[in-house]
């Protein structure tokens, strides 16, 4: 009987030894998406890039031009494999807070990744900041959210800084090719993404003195049952562009509605959110087509970037569908956290966000040389480019040195 | 201001409104009679939506053909609901039924969400798709158009069978006093099971029409389901007629006001009619 004791007692001995050898070797990341919920669809895209890009490093890959790919794990942690425990936001800010602290009190996160809407990623970074935690912020792009001098936060994708100065840039560019760009109208929803991206608007077009003209403000509500108020304010103003910051659900209910109701404009124009998503120009076909957006990512960059095919068809055998921008931006995320491990080759907080603070990862999934970050957490290296739905695929038209195909204006005859 | 503009939101207000009246009175017609609030409306609108979506996709049959099946099912899933779900609470607290359709709600949410997927979908290739009517700088979008005169013509189907049916009759006595309409040998159980059924089918209509110009996705009967409970207390507790003109002021208070005072107050321009008709008329504006 007591020899059984001993020997039980000493395979439990063993049992736990091992796991804590297990344990050691994996680093654990948490990941705040909206995985219930209205944006359910978008917090599934984004968790099955993330399950793509722990695959691509966890396993090896001969992919050109990405980090960590060829290497099994972590380099800097001795192999460490990235293990992703996602927590549901509900895409509620409040949620998204309940959860943060709930990571934190676990305390067996190493970072933090998060969390899709600029309104959650926004209190969740808070905090994560009060408890000194770093927090990588993959595609929220209110360009605020690095304007509040955090020192644990740090973004990868553009914001809409970034964008706004990009489609104000490329309607100069049109201006001068002699295109009606003047009456500018925008709509966008009455959230931190959509409020702050009208703001970064507003300034590009102050910035341009009178040469562009805001002649519809036509801020929504987040969930609406339709649109036709806010697109008969938008064709009472007859714009010559329109500008959205719109997620998918409205962004469906919009262009149905311009088509409804006859409206035509030159360019109609997409901040990230509803445009990029594959599902959007698959599922409305000729109702929006020529429709044109800012673009990280689409198919069409793999004309480019032919090494960029093997992630696109990981990721379509799991969604069936393409990558967009938001998502590539989401798997190049990952990548930034195990170069940060990797280099830090420590998993404690101040380590990883010395790591991340000193940033240089040259990976080619993004248009602009890779990630560093500024002092406010913003990446410096990415830029973006406007794409246009043609044919029902999305075509990078502008600037000329990614485009691929001739951009169609007017977008509608 | 450019009349068109005008004359396009009374249009475009009317047509969302009757689609608003179709839900509520569906829900309206169960909270008469029975006193419960039905929390699974919503989400009897999405299964209604996703009923002719699959229908379209899986069998090529068009929303219009298949809006009779929806019905139907939507009929058979209220008979169901009540038999399965409410008729075991009956006689208890009315809290009790709530929390009831509440635990459908949520439990019919995640079982779609679970075999159908979290994804946004859209009928983009149905007869009357993309179709339109335009005249004097007006535009008619047909599909909306259609479901407009669906949800009157159905209203109306549901409001002659209340008022001149023997059905109607018992259904009448039974929201008055149950316990009487018991006494005059009125099955009160088959009664409210029939009205189950029928609230149900109502918003499967209601639903067998969006889905022409409306993208469909689980949570989809919440956008619709918080306007419905504001429409029939709006419109008077278990009153038809009540919620059908309630529908309509709604989608035109929408409209109107949201373009002239600013689309981001349009729900709370709805909100605020809602609390000034309650505080003047608490029974609603044709309630009694």
């Amino acid at each position: 009987m007591r020899k059984t004791i001993i020997v039980t007692l000493f395979l439990a001995l063993l049992l736990g030894i091992s796991s804590a050898v297990s344990a050691a070797q994996e680093v654990e990341i948490a990941l705040l998406y909206p995985l219930s919920g209205p944006l359910t669809e978008a917090g599934k895209r984004m968790k099955a890039v993330y399950e793509v890009a722990a695959e691509v490093i966890n396993g090896s890959y001969d992919i050109q031009g990405i980090p960590y790919a060829k290497t099994e794990g972590i380099p800097g942690l001795n192999g460490a494999k990235i293990k992703l425990e996602f927590y549901d936001t509900q895409g509620s800010p409040e949620v998204g807070k309940a959860e943060t602290e709930r990571i934190l009190q676990k305390g067996t996160a190493k970072l933090i990744i998060g969390a899709y809407q600029s309104a959650v990623s926004k209190p969740t970074s808070f905090v994560a900041e009060r408890h000194k935690f770093p927090y990588l912020c993959g595609v929220s792009s209110s360009a605020a959210l690095t304007e509040r001098g955090l020192k644990y936060f740090f973004r990868v994708a553009p914001t809409d800084f970034h964008d706004s100065r990009m489609f104000l840039n490329f309607l100069e560019d049109m201006r001068k090719k002699g295109k009606r760009v003047k009456r500018v109208a925008m709509a966008y929803e009455k959230t931190e993404f959509g409020v702050h991206a009208m703001k970064e608007v507003k300034k590009r077009i102050q910035e341009y003195g009178g040469t562009y003209k805001l002649v519809a403000d036509v801020p929504y509500q987040f969930k609406s049952t339709d649109v036709h108020a806010e697109v008969l304010k938008i064709k009472a103003a007859k714009p010559d562009v329109i500008i959205h910051a719109t997620l998918f659900s409205e962004m469906t209910l919009f262009a149905k509605t311009y088509e409804d109701l006859g409206v035509k404009v030159n360019a109609n124009l997409s901040f990230c959110g509803g445009y990029q998503n594959p599902r959007f120009a698959e599922q409305l076909k000729d109702t929006v087509e020529g429709y044109m957006g800012s673009c990280t990512f689409a198919e069409d960059f793999i004309l480019k970037k032919a090494h960029l095919k093997a992630i696109n068809d990981m990721y379509k055998a799991k969604t069936g569908m393409n990558l967009d921008g938001i998502s590539m931006e989401g798997f190049t995320t990952l990548f930034v956290a195990a170069d940060a491990f990797s280099r830090a080759k420590a998993t404690d907080s101040e380590s990883v966000t010395k790591a991340l603070r000193t940033t240089e990862l040259e990976i080619t999934t993004l248009p602009g040389k890779g990630v560093k970050f500024a002092e406010n957490g913003q990446n410096i290296w990415i830029s973006s480019t406007v794409s246009q739905i043609q044919n029902g695929e999305y075509k990078v038209v502008w600037p000329a040195e990614w485009a691929t195909t001739e951009m169609v204006w007017p977008m509608r005859p | 201001m450019d009349p068109t503009i005008i004359f396009q939101l009374i249009i475009s207000g009317l047509l969302i409104g009757l689609i608003f009246s179709l839900i509520a009175v569906g829900l309206t017609l169960i909270w008469g009679v029975m006193d419960i609030l039905n929390f699974a409306h919503g989400d009897f609108l999405m299964l209604a939506m996703f009923s002719s979506l699959l229908m379209f996709t899986g069998l090529g049959i068009d929303p219009l053909f298949s809006l009779p099946i929806t019905v139907g099912l939507l009929f058979l899933v209220g008979l169901a609901t009540f038999r399965l779900v409410i008729k075991p609470v009956l006689g208890y607290s009315g809290l009790t039924a709530l929390v009831a359709t509440f635990g459908l709600s949520v439990l019919i949410r995640n079982v779609i969400l679970f075999f159908l997927g979290p994804n946004f979908r859209l009928i983009n290739q149905s007869i009357l798709a993309g179709k339109r009517i335009s005249f004097m700088g007006l535009y008619l979008s047909l599909p909306e158009l259609f479901s407009a005169i669906g949800c009157v013509l159905i209203t109306y189907a549901v409001y002659l069978l209340i008022s001149k049916s023997k059905f109607g009759r018992a259904l009448r006595a039974t929201a008055l006093d149950k316990d009487t309409a018991l006494l005059m040998g009125i099955n009160t159980n088959r009664v409210f099971a029939l009205t189950f059924g029928l609230g149900a089918a109502c918003v499967g209509a209601a639903g067998g029409f969006l889905v022409n110009f409306y993208y469909v996705f689980p949570e989809v009967g919440m956008v619709f389901v918080i306007m419905s409970f504001v429409i029939v207390a709006l419109g008077g507790f278990g009153n038809i007629g009540g919620a059908f003109l309630a529908g309509i002021l709604v989608g035109l208070v929408e409209n109107i006001g949201g373009f002239l005072i600013g689309p981001e107050f349009k729900y709370t321009l709805v909100f605020i009619l809602y609390l000034i008709v309650i505080s003047l008329r608490p029974k609603g504006l044709f309630g009694w």
